[in-house]
């Protein structure tokens, strides 16, 4: 089996998120990057599939030099390659122009049975890659999945929902997308970060891609960004139990009104 | 169950700070040289590895860098862009009162900085792994130096920590065994009180003939100020308030950037009232007029603690044997009256690196080719500069007027001073008990915590989030309590349970067992741990062993 997997770089969820000053994008030069923790249980996955069934997990990632980090710890866990789109061009894309270039660079793996993606990415949140790509590459899709179990040419793939798991059966090759409670991923181990290092990561750009300018375009843009409000402090009610629980419902009723 | 891996090197590091980077950079820097030159060429290699989960991530200094041996192990560090740029433009020293400060009409010596540099540690040590990296060094974060490895009493490597270990102590789905690093030499550079040292010492008897090693407790914050308050390089230190005039220690203030103030306080982990907290006397010094002048209207932006080994020369302990060199804080060497350790810990990892290539190539790897580093040693400024105030500590053992006195004797006589050698004591036997201390039927209820305002004052566990902490929680504790009945009954009587005092990171904590609030056990919140190891030095029954948690875990220190 050969199965795609998309890595993406996002900002340490344990980051202190500043604003830059232009308003729309968050200062950068403060953040710890880290693999989109989706991400990891997608790798988790391929990697699984892989030491079943034999075959490759190869792994494909977006973003400016440093994004390299996140596919090298795909690497250290056991991944056995890797192609990092990196030009200005992607840097200035939206979502579907990232889907453009991460399906363009996908469709040269061909062929291959699967693609996996997280559900979303940490950073950014807009769950859109999964469903472009499914489009793009004209695949069958199914989000947020929370088991895997493979056929011969198919998948049945238990998908999370409100309360439920829904069991869906595709044909493949198919993109999946990864949901928590997937697996727990592995730890990377000290051999294999070591044998990281010296993995191929095959660096393509646009032109490398066949894809101009006009393709990457963007048609979506971020006007402003706003941290949430802060949370008001804690108060602590004094008193006795009588009074505390009196002056509790007060609060919650008038203040919160919550009840 | 899933292997052991072994992986074998020629050297191996155990700590990535500046001294076990600096002997991995200069071993590698020498074998090329060697090999330019020699006939026989030689094939060696050298790994790092570093509990954090990124170099630096658990580096913390005030810090003041003396660039003597950064000069010595990239003579062009400047060009290199070493993050070594806030010179030190002025000295002050401040004997604080409650709401007053004399200034020291001269600055001593020993706090005389021209020439040094206002630094943050956590950025030179990420700029020292990537010039490891660029070597082509293994530099490996997120591995901790679990148990060392011996053969009979040689150290033949380090086993680094098992990941995926539930609270229960089995194995999770994502378990990794850790490795065994079998090296030829092993240099445990793991900072002050490292855990692999303090089994090796003992085991060895490296302290045979020394005197016991002393402590102190470093607590500090990194701050964000409306420009103007203090001047770029700006270096002050102070004495007195808030410590009582027992208690060894004092405060130190840097203009790291423009709008940049690192602010700690070291107080000696010899102290005798039970109930001393020093994380609540860092927010009391905070409170002092001249402080909050500094710091009012800005933001905390990073908090961590470190202790410190203080002891000085008569403490270091043999810092070799059978396949295993001492370096850096791991040993004791910091200059406790300049308050520098830094320079020393770059020296003394060159001058293992020296050593351990030479009985590499020698292929002799006994104690007695690796006492070369002790004459090394020996021969070097780090002996010159220990020497002169190798009673310095000691000297302030009857409190800070008589500690006055001996340093100044100190300096006028090369270091000897009234007493020579003046032992210390081990600091945890120095704590009174409560009745002691607080008269007959005081108890642990009489402890009062410092209220903190939340702007220039803070709790416990809100420095502990600006530490950046974090544990995965689904482990066992790394802080093995031997008997915690003692905890219960004895402690609690006896001392006040001071584990909930000094930790700096509201790691103990007493709690009830049922309704009866006078009825506690001790819990333990180990994933607040910012790994000082301040309860494995300060426990009065010596029944905390701070041992590593899964590799990654713990504070990350960004600039500090």
């Amino acid at each position: 089996m050969k199965i795609i997997v998309c890595v993406k770089q996002v900002p340490d969820t344990e980051a202190r998120i500043r604003i830059a000053p232009e308003g729309n994008a968050i200062v950068e030069s403060d953040v710890n990057w880290i693999v989109s923790p989706y991400d990891e249980f997608a790798v988790e996955e391929a990697l699984r599939i892989r030491e079943a069934k034999g075959g490759e997990v190869v792994l494909v990632g977006l973003g400016p030099e440093r994004g390299q980090a996140a596919l090298r710890s795909g690497l250290a866990m056991g991944a056995d390659s890797a192609v990092h789109l990196k030009d200005p061009l992607f840097d200035a894309a939206d979502t579907a122009g990232i889907a453009r270039a991460l399906a363009t660079a996908i469709r040269a793996l061909a062929p291959f049975d699967l693609v996996f993606t997280g559900q979303q990415g940490v950073g950014g949140d807009n769950s859109q890659i999964p469903g472009l790509l499914a489009e793009m590459l004209d695949l069958p899709q199914v989000t947020m999945a929370v088991k895997v179990e493979l056929e011969e040419g198919k998948a049945l793939v238990n998908r999370e929902v409100e309360g439920a798991h829904e069991v869906w059966e595709t044909s493949l090759p198919a993109v999946v997308s990864a949901q928590k409670g997937l697996n727990e991923p592995r730890y990377a181990s000290l051999k294999g970060i070591m044998a990281a290092k010296k993995k191929p990561i095959d660096v393509k750009d646009a032109a490398a891609l066949g894809l101009q300018a006009a393709d990457l375009a963007p048609r979506t843009k971020v006007v402003a960004l706003e941290l949430p409000p802060p949370r008001p402090p804690i108060r602590m009610i004094e008193g006795d139990a009588d009074t505390q629980v009196k002056e509790l419902l007060r609060l919650l009723h008038e203040e919160a009104k919550v009840i | 169950m899933a292997e052991r891996d072994v992986l074998e090197t020629d050297v191996l590091v155990v700590g990535g700070g500046p001294a076990g980077l600096a002997a991995a950079i200069r071993f590698k820097d020498l074998l090329d040289e060697h090999n330019k030159t020699a006939q026989k060429k030689v094939e060696a290699s050298v790994m790092v590895v570093e509990k954090a989960g990124e170099f630096g991530g658990h580096s913390l200094s005030g810090a003041v860098l003396d660039p003597i041996s950064l000069r010595e192990l990239f003579p062009d560090f400047k060009e290199k862009g070493a993050p070594v740029a806030t010179e030190v433009t002025e000295d002050h020293v401040y004997m604080l009162t409650s709401s007053g400060k004399i200034p020291l009409p001269i600055v001593p010596p020993p706090l005389q900085n021209h020439g040094n540099y206002v630094i943050s540690l956590n950025q030179l040590v990420k700029w020292l792994a990537a010039q490891a990296e660029a070597r082509g060094i293994d530099c490996l974060a997120g591995f901790p130096g679990a148990e060392i490895l011996y053969e009979g009493d040689r150290v033949v490597g380090v086993r680094t920590g098992d990941k995926g270990i539930d609270k229960h102590g089995k194995k999770k789905s994502n378990f990794e065994a850790g490795v065994d690093l079998r090296a030829r030499v092993t240099i445990l550079a793991e900072g002050a009180r490292g855990s692999l040292a303090k089994q090796l010492i003992s085991r060895l008897e490296l302290d045979q003939g020394k005197f016991p090693q002393v402590y102190s407790i470093g607590v500090k914050e990194l701050w964000e100020v409306p420009k103007g308050r203090l001047p770029k390089g700006a270096v002050i230190h102070t004495m007195g308030y808030p410590l009582d005039s027992h208690t060894f220690g004092g405060g130190f203030i840097y203009g790291f950037t423009e709008e940049r103030i690192s602010i700690g306080l070291v107080v000696g982990l010899d102290y005798r009232d039970p109930f001393l907290d020093p994380h609540g006397l860092f927010q009391k010094l905070k409170e002092h007029p001249l402080v909050r002048a500094l710091l009012e209207g800005g933001k905390m932006v990073r908090y961590g603690a470190r202790t410190i080994s203080e002891g000085g020369w008569y403490s270091i302990p043999r810092p070799y044997a059978d396949g295993v060199l001492l370096v850096g804080e791991d040993a004791g060497f910091l200059n406790a009256m300049r308050l520098k350790g830094i320079h020393l810990a770059l020296k003394t990892g060159m001058l293992a690196a020296e050593t351990a290539l030479e009985a590499v190539v020698a292929d002799d790897t006994s104690a007695a080719k690796l006492k070369a580093f002790e004459d090394r040693v020996n021969a070097s400024y780090v002996k010159r500069e220990l020497w002169k105030v190798r009673n310095f500590h000691q000297g302030f053992k009857h409190g800070l007027w008589a500690g006055l006195v001996h340093s100044g004797l100190q300096m006028f006589s090369g270091g000897r001073g009234l007493v020579d050698p003046m032992a210390p004591s081990r600091g945890y036997a120095e704590v009174h008990k409560l009745a002691e201390y607080y008269g007959p039927g005081a108890s642990r209820d009489r402890f009062q915590r410092l209220r903190a305002d939340g702007q220039l004052t803070f709790d416990r566990l809100t420095d502990v989030y600006h530490s950046g902490t974090k544990h995965d929680e689904d482990q066992p504790t790394h802080l093995h309590v031997a008997d915690p009945t003692v905890c219960e009954t004895r402690c609690k009587e006896e001392f006040g349970n001071p584990c909930e005092k000094f930790c700096p990171a509201a790691v103990y904590e007493m709690v009830p067992k049922g309704d009866d609030p006078k009825d506690v056990r001790l819990q333990i919140n180990f994933s607040n741990c910012v790994h000082c190891k301040t309860c494995d030095v300060m426990d009065p029954y010596q029944i905390i062993t701070w041992v590593t948690p899964e590799g990654g875990g713990g504070p990350r220190y960004d600039d500090l």
